[in-house]
């Protein structure tokens, strides 16, 4: 039994030790916002904030992600509120959207430690894979929560 | 009445006459009361016709055949038959009939259609979201839907009040009459209008008077895709369900000879093997435990009659296809003739790679089997393809087979197949529970059906002048026989439908089956024959001793390439073609594709073979723009995928098997390599062309152009990284 905290909630699950926190999030816990691309840690759709640490999951055994507080995109906000995802909905960023949960916690995480970043500092943030190519989207948008924040 | 003619696609000249005769036909507009008292309304195509179209499987009968419904509550539900795969169908769809409905945007319901030879695009009679035909096939009978429901929404108010139906106008879901100040919702009228006889010729709008269309209305899919709340395929859970893991032959044709599943069969959680003719499916109480499970299993695998093809012998053979006789797509003049004549002659061989779709979301499909038939979850370009496959694993009829159409992670071409639904159906039926079986990204990248690799060799003829008087191009790919009905050949397309006015011009295709799955990839064709030609036509502009812009300016000057030429033009301006920075250089390309015309420049510098890429200019004209803000998010994207594929993108065969096996070896772009795009969309009132793919095909030629321009180096393979080039790009 491994006991973890997701979006502020307890969650306990009895599941072999190596199942990868992906996993766990989709099919144990039924938040099924977090994406399976590659299972290799590569593409970031299954990126999740660990401790506020954006973290790919598919590649972190439930027994590495014990104890953790653990945010997917479900916990971002109950009403799409959180300034990252109303960014998101002002510049049309997804297209097919697969990739958007683990991009929109990428971001989060970056605008986190980085309350006005650079586009270079975007570049070196933003290590996930959009197939459809929404890249310049997630920019702007990223720009904008900045831009925002500022301002108020 | 709004007159607009739909000028002849390739696909459509493809199709015989016959089959474009039913296709016309198709307009029986037909009304239903729904269940909750509204209206429901739908093309209805005869039955003779329904079975006349070859490719149509009959309806299924749990299908409520309707289009658009409106509820008493004022909720319209639009049944889209385009499905949802980031190309913006479910916005785009509900557009063309909300536009002549009048309907409030924020009352829109959208679901997607469930497959039924209804939904059958009426350009090429499939129900297929492929070949960016969902607007170009829609845009005059969802048009039609929405004008006939708002005349008899109008006539059921008018009805109420004893009112000339002329006096009543219709905004936001409101029927309006202005002279004696009374104003009814639809959603109050449905039931009445309902019982009303459906209008067969409904009045629509002007192009001019378009008001939805033309302006870029949220996208109905946006906000549930920045909370998790999207249902992908690969998000569908039963009650009951067992997870599954699949693998199979790594070589093409290979078939499974044996197995042991007996370290699998220790695993906790582990259910079951299912045996396919080419690999195992391995099922268990999750999908991680499946996973494992699959992974002790041991195969051994009869490779079949292709375990030793490798890439070097795909070339090999792609150009013996050269000197084969081949299928005459065009033949202009006197190709030979004119050879003989030309002053200079210059010959050059092109070629490029197997491509994978590579997307985001793995292949998927979630099926459950019960007394009544099957029901399926997945997403799919083509729900009919599915149902099909379900159908033929259990030997029901399709009509029992429902089909539940999901959002799709990326379909680029990939999901019109059906493969992983017949693996699902397999598994359901084996273990007698429902299943969700979900491909590995391995599994993904190394059993796909690939943009089949593809290989021009061009001949061309100058006078004196350095004008070109003669080309020759023979095309050699794989594709589909079912494609060679009467037309240019299939395959040949980006080069046989050429707009470059040159007297003499053949064009030849060779059909080489290799043995390599292959299949439609973003912008098929014109991912890779454009980027042929317009390399070629650049060196032949080179060899004159013209500009690259100024030498197919020339070519351009006749009625028929009119919007080609404007398209240029723009892209010239905008790009500033004459005035580049100290040191940049620009490449071009410009072409039809899917019934729009498309451009590219790409500027870009250079130190050595290290290429900086500084800006990426794009422009379409695509007849009416339905939704501009998506059709320049189309173009940008279908250049990031192409440029992927330009920069490295290579799926290479080694002892009958795909190398490349997840994004280490088969990368992607990445944010850090995005450039700064502008996109342009030229005002047209036009029948819409196609968007989802051109935006894919230019960047190839311009890029390799622009290197030419920059290095003196002419691509004449692809991709980039296999000649020596390194790749960044500016950031301002």
């Amino acid at each position: 039994m491994f006991n973890l905290t997701v979006n502020g909630k307890p969650l306990g699950v009895d599941v072999d030790a190596d199942t990868p926190l992906l996993w766990v999030l989709r099919d144990e816990a039924g938040l099924t916002g977090t994406k399976f691309g590659c299972g290799i840690g590569l593409c970031g759709a299954c990126t999740v904030l660990i401790d506020r640490k954006p973290t790919r999951s598919c590649t972190l055994p439930l027994s590495g992600a014990a104890g953790k507080s653990i945010v997917t995109i479900e916990g971002l906000s109950s009403d799409r509120s959180h300034p990252v995802q109303q960014a998101w909905i002002a510049e049309s960023v997804p297209q097919c959207g697969y990739c958007q949960s683990g991009m929109i916690l990428a971001a989060v995480a970056l605008l986190e430690r980085t309350p006005a970043p650079t586009d270079t500092e975007i570049d070196n943030a933003m290590s996930n894979i959009c197939r459809c190519g929404t890249y310049g989207q997630v920019r702007k948008a990223i720009h904008r929560v900045a831009k925002l924040a500022t301002k108020s | 009445m709004v007159a607009l003619s739909v000028e002849p696609t390739r696909i459509m000249q493809l199709a015989s006459r016959d089959r474009l005769a039913i296709i016309s036909r198709r307009e029986f507009l037909h009304a239903t009361v729904t269940i909750g008292g509204g209206l429901a309304l739908a093309v209805r195509l005869p039955a003779q016709e329904t079975a006349a179209l070859a490719t149509a499987t009959p309806s299924s009968p749990r299908t409520p055949a309707a289009f658009v419904q409106i509820a008493n509550d004022d909720t319209i539900t639009i049944i889209t038959p385009a499905v949802e795969m980031g190309q913006g169908g479910h916005t785009s769809m509900p557009m063309m009939i909300m536009e002549e409905l009048g309907g409030d945007w924020q009352r829109l319901q959208v679901t997607d259609a469930a497959a039924a030879a209804i939904y059958n695009n009426p350009m090429f009679g499939q129900q297929s979201t492929v070949g960016s035909f969902s607007v170009r096939g829609w845009f005059m009978d969802l048009r039609r839907i929405g004008a006939a429901a708002r005349e008899m929404l109008v006539q059921a108010a008018a009805g109420e009040w004893r009112v000339p139906a002329t006096e009543c106008t219709v905004a936001q879901s409101r029927i309006v009459h202005a002279r004696s100040g009374r104003t009814r919702t639809f959603g109050s009228v449905a039931a009445i209008a309902a019982q009303l006889p459906v209008p067969q010729q409904p009045v629509l709008k002007n192009v001019a008077d378009f008001k939805l269309i033309g302006s870029s209305p949220p996208r109905v899919d946006v906000p549930i895709k920045v909370d998790g709340s999207a249902r992908y395929g690969i998000d569908m859970v039963l009650p009951g369900m067992l997870y599954a893991a699949v693998k199979t032959c790594p070589t093409f044709g290979g078939t499974l000879k044996s197995h042991d599943d007996s370290a699998a069969r220790r695993l906790s959680g582990y259910h079951s093997t299912v045996i396919l003719p080419d690999g195992v499916i391995a099922v268990a109480r999750s999908y991680w435990r499946a996973k494992k499970a699959l992974d002790q299993i041991t195969v051994d695998y009869d490779l079949g009659p292709l375990a030793t093809l490798d890439s070097a012998r795909v070339s090999q053979l792609l150009h013996e296809g050269f000197s084969e006789p081949g299928t005459v797509a065009r033949n202009d003049g006197d190709v030979p003739a004119a050879m003989g004549h030309a002053a200079k002659v210059l010959e050059a061989e092109y070629e490029v790679p197997y491509l994978a779709h590579a997307c985001m979301e793995p292949m998927n499909c979630t099926a459950r089997i019960d007394d009544s038939g099957c029901e399926v979850w997945c997403g799919t370009q083509t729900p009919q393809a599915a149902q099909a496959a379900a159908a033929a694993v259990l030997g029901i009829p399709p009509q029992q087979v429902k089909v539940n159409t999901m959002l799709l992670g990326g379909g680029f071409g990939r999901r019109g197949e059906a493969d992983f639904v017949t693996q699902a159906v397999s598994a359901a039926k084996a273990t007698g529970h429902p299943v969700k079986l979900i491909w590995s990204r391995e599994e993904d990248i190394q059993h796909d059906f690939y943009r089949p690799a593809a290989a021009i060799r061009f001949r061309a003829g100058l006078d004196s002048a350095g004008n070109p008087t003669a080309l020759d191009c023979n095309v050699v790919t794989s594709s589909m026989p079912e494609f060679h009905l009467p037309g240019p050949v299939f395959y040949t397309g980006g080069v046989v439908d050429t707009n470059y006015s040159i007297p003499n011009l053949r064009v030849t295709g060779v059909n080489k089956d290799i043995g390599i799955r292959f299949g439609f990839w973003r912008s098929v064709n014109d991912s890779h024959n454009p980027f042929m030609l317009e390399s070629f036509i650049d060196e032949l502009a080179h060899q004159s001793g013209k500009d690259p812009y100024r030498f197919r300016r020339a070519l351009l000057q006749h009625a028929a390439a009119a919007r080609q030429l404007a398209v240029l033009d723009l892209l010239a301006e905008k790009a500033g073609w004459d005035r580049p920075q100290p040191g940049h250089y620009l490449g071009i390309s410009a072409f039809q594709a899917f019934g729009s015309y498309i451009g590219t420049v790409v500027d870009i510098s250079a130190k050595g073979n290290a290429v900086t890429l500084h800006r990426v200019v794009t422009a379409i004209d695509c007849g009416v723009a339905i939704h501009p803000d998506n059709i320049r998010a189309q173009l940008e994207g279908g250049m990031v995928f192409g440029l992927a594929a330009v920069l490295r993108g290579e799926i290479t065969i080694d002892k009958g098997a795909v190398k490349q096996s997840n994004f280490h070896d088969y990368p992607m772009l990445s944010m850090t390599e995005m450039p700064r795009v502008d996109c342009f969309v030229l005002a047209s009132d036009a029948a819409p062309g196609g968007v989802g793919e051109p935006g894919t095909a230019p960047i190839a030629p311009a890029l390799a152009n622009a290197i030419f321009a920059a290095t003196g180096t002419r691509l004449r393979s692809l991709p980039l990284s296999r000649q020596n080039f390194t790749f960044s790009t500016a950031r301002s």
